[in-house]
């Protein structure tokens, strides 16, 4: 076969499923979420089709070929200048009308395409026809290839196709304009013949100088006063649709039945009295079936874990391992890591709720919904995604404020995102409340996800009264057709989340354990018998008279917090290993800690005190690499800490101020 | 009439956009152009709306939606 490697760009408009259909390929398990924007730079992959060697690049999605937006830029850029040899063009049937547009764009580029028909499956699943043999006699006889991403069906087909269209050369020309439109165009590519000789895709170049693409006249400047008269951009592309109309009325059938089930359940959903609460009774939900289910599921875990714990100590003591030893394996390790181990089932089944939200569709109307709270403090509702991202994890929510349009937007939504309580606190609230907040705990935990919805927006609120956006409630976002989760997108996302728990786990919460044990038996006189004279006791006295205020005031609560900006797992495994305790999550190990804790006079509003803390100090060290990655400034992630730290000492001290005069 | 105000459910046709540059032309690309059928799906008070255009769903503030000149069709 041959040795020449095919480059194959894969463009379509955001949320067609070319990253699902990607990952189906190349076996690659980049994120997929179910609304616009989620691929927010190039990715690439390498497979072997029949012995013939493919690159394949997973462009950002884009609407069109203009050069207006970062993601339209970067794939253009990509189709031009990077040797392309063919173009799959990634459409979601069920908005094919739209789809299309992109699709002529593209054809016009005289680049190899083919068009994979993504998502025929909902499609008719909703009884939506789409007549595929009339499909190409209207798009110049391109390759046009069924396929399910999500089903891996059709792949082969898919790449079978694309070795032989690069055999083939580039299609017929498709849309003829208007002959006042076609009259300049032929004129232009004589001129651009004349003036710069060879010229690549002359007519694409013809029809970007009548739409005034700045880039392209940049590139190629031509006199022609008379013709280039003014844009005729908006022409060009009422044309386009005009032809688009036509292919849609010829090839596709029975359309408006498959909008039933969408526009039914958006009458509820995205209600203009009812959308903000039933977005609030979803969360709550959400977070009801991460603590009942991941209860439920953690009894066995514990089991697991209390065997491991005496089996260990019995081996190692009957191995003639040293007692220092000994203590670091059950008391640090077995502690630190294992106490976090069980915490895996309410993870597990908070990522599964996130994940289902997201694929089905419901995840971009929240954008809607919120619109006007996040419009009241000069944000648009589409700066609500990322937030709610950070319910996950912050540092992909981070991440997804690329998909803002302005540098000011991105920068206060990367102020507030960190303030969305992410899994990663979820042990705290979950060990926390059901220590001291018995039939309650669930709506204590619950409680924390408002409060720190509540502060990021009031944060945002106020600064936007320091320092005030223009008001443009420009909210602009597509939303997807509403579809049954599928069940491998949703494996792939949860196992991925699991993995990275694992990892953390093994690494960074092991590390941390490892190095607190060693803190806390040693001083600078050796080993200690008594924790009080450690290092860690000492670096932890130090950090007291700060903490006194907010009701925080133990050595011990100063160090785990301080481990806790490694990840905030660790403050919950450092609390296991500051006291102790093996299986902090069982009934004995909570018994054991609030017994301590409450010896010290650590009640109730303590606990809520510590939680608030949690919630809203510096999340992770992770999380402040991102801010730093993405808004390129050690100056502003610095600053974003220090704000942080203080705005959880000012949270944590209220609450116990308020909290100990009322309960107290 | 501006899109902002139109009814619930009702079927439009675009007569004018005049908005930011950038947005006009981010509009144009999703099919939003003089000539355009749309239909309101969904509007808040503040109007923010949802529109239903070629087949797709579209959300848009109000401050986009006040910018753009709608029609009613004779039925």
């Amino acid at each position: 076969m041959s040795e020449t490697v095919i480059t194959v760009g894969f463009v379509g408009n955001p949320n067609c499923g070319k990253t699902t259909l990607f990952n189906a390929l190349t076996g690659a398990n980049l994120k997929v979420a179910n609304w616009p924007g989620v691929t927010v730079e190039r990715m690439e992959g390498r497979v072997t089709y029949k012995g013939q060697k493919l690159r394949l690049i997973d462009l950002p999605g884009i609407y069109s070929l203009t050069s207006y937006s970062i993601e339209e830029r970067i794939a253009r850029k990509c189709i031009m200048e990077e040797d392309i040899d063919v173009i799959v063009n990634v459409v979601d049937v069920s908005s094919l009308e739209r789809n299309l547009y992109l699709t002529m764009q593209l054809l016009e580029f005289k680049k190899p395409v083919v068009l994979a028909l993504n998502m025929m499956d909902i499609v008719q699943e909703r009884g939506m026809e789409i007549d595929i043999h009339r499909l190409p006699e209207m798009l110049g006889q391109i390759p046009v290839v069924p396929v399910s991403a999500r089903k891996k069906t059709g792949l082969d087909i898919l790449l079978h196709a694309v070795i032989h269209h690069y055999e083939e050369g580039p299609h017929d020309k498709v849309v003829t304009y208007s002959k006042g439109i076609e009259a300049k165009l032929t004129k232009l590519e004589t001129a651009l013949l004349e003036q710069y000789g060879e010229v690549e895709n002359v007519r694409w170049v013809a029809i970007k100088l009548l739409e005034q693409d700045t880039q392209i006249m940049e590139r190629y400047p031509l006199g022609l006063p008379e013709v280039l008269d003014q844009s005729y951009e908006n022409r060009i592309t009422n044309e386009k649709y005009d032809y688009i109309e036509e292919v849609v009325e010829e090839c596709l059938f029975n359309k408006e039945a498959s909008h039933a089930i969408t526009e039914k359940a958006d009458r509820y959903l995205t209600h203009r009295i009812w959308g903000l609460p039933v977005f609030l009774l979803i969360l709550a939900l959400v977070f009801f079936l991460t603590f009942t289910v991941g209860d439920f599921l953690k009894g066995y875990f514990e089991i697991v874990l209390d065997w491991i714990n005496l089996h260990t100590t019995d081996l190692l003591g009957s191995l003639g391992v040293t007692d220092w030893l000994i203590s670091l394996v059950v008391d640090g390790i077995l502690a630190g890591v294992g106490g976090i181990l069980t915490f895996l089932p309410n993870i597990v089944i908070l990522f599964l709720a996130l994940a289902f939200l997201e694929d089905s569709g419901y995840m971009a109307r929240v954008a809607y919904v919120m619109n006007e709270i996040m419009g009241s403090v000069g944000l648009s509702g589409k700066a609500f995604l990322p937030m709610i991202l950070g319910f996950g994890c912050t540092v992909p929510a981070i991440m997804a404020s690329r998909g803002l349009e302005n540098e000011q937007d991105r920068k206060r939504t990367m102020l507030v995102t960190p303030f969305m309580s992410c899994s990663a606190r979820l042990p705290i609230y979950v060990l926390f409340s059901s220590m001291f907040f018995g039939d309650k705990a669930m709506l204590a935990a619950y409680s924390l996800y408002v409060i720190g919805m509540l502060t990021a927006i009031l944060i945002a609120k106020v600064a936007n009264k320091l320092y005030p956006l223009p008001e443009e409630n420009g909210l602009l976002i597509e939303l997807p057709a509403y579809k049954t989760p599928n069940a491998r997108t949703v494996v792939i996302y949860v196992w991925k989340k699991v993995k990275d728990y694992l990892t953390k786990a093994g690494t960074i919460i092991f590390l941390v354990s490892v190095i607190l044990w060693f803190v806390l038996n040693y001083s600078f006189h050796g080993p200690v018998e008594d924790v009080s004279q450690s290092f860690g006791a000492m670096l932890g006295r130090w950090m007291v008279p700060l903490l006194v205020p907010a009701g925080l005031g133990m050595w011990q609560i100063g160090v785990a917090l301080l481990c806790g900006l490694s990840a905030k797992e660790v403050v919950v495994s450092s609390f296991a290993v500051l006291f102790a305790i093996s299986n902090i999550n069982s009934a004995e190990g909570m018994a054991a800690l609030s017994t301590v804790l409450g010896q010290s006079g650590f009640g109730a509003v303590n606990a809520y005190a510590l939680m608030v803390f949690c919630l809203l100090y510096s999340p992770c060290a992770a999380a402040v690499g991102t801010i730093k990655r993405e808004s390129h400034s050690w100056a502003f992630t610095g600053k974003v800490m220090l704000f942080q730290l203080l705005v959880a000492w000012c949270g944590a001290t209220l609450v116990f101020q308020i909290g100990s005069r009322i309960f107290g | 009439m501006k899109l902002s105000e139109g009814r619930m459910g009702e079927i439009y046709l675009v007569q004018e956009v005049s908005v930011a540059p950038n947005i006009t032309r981010r509009l144009e690309a999703l099919g939003v152009n003089e000539t355009t059928h749309i239909q309101i799906m969904n509007r808040k008070k503040s109007g923010t709306v949802i529109i239903k255009v070629r087949g797709t769903w579209l959300a848009l503030g109000a401050g986009i939606a006040s910018g753009i000149t709608i029609a009613e069709v004779a039925s």
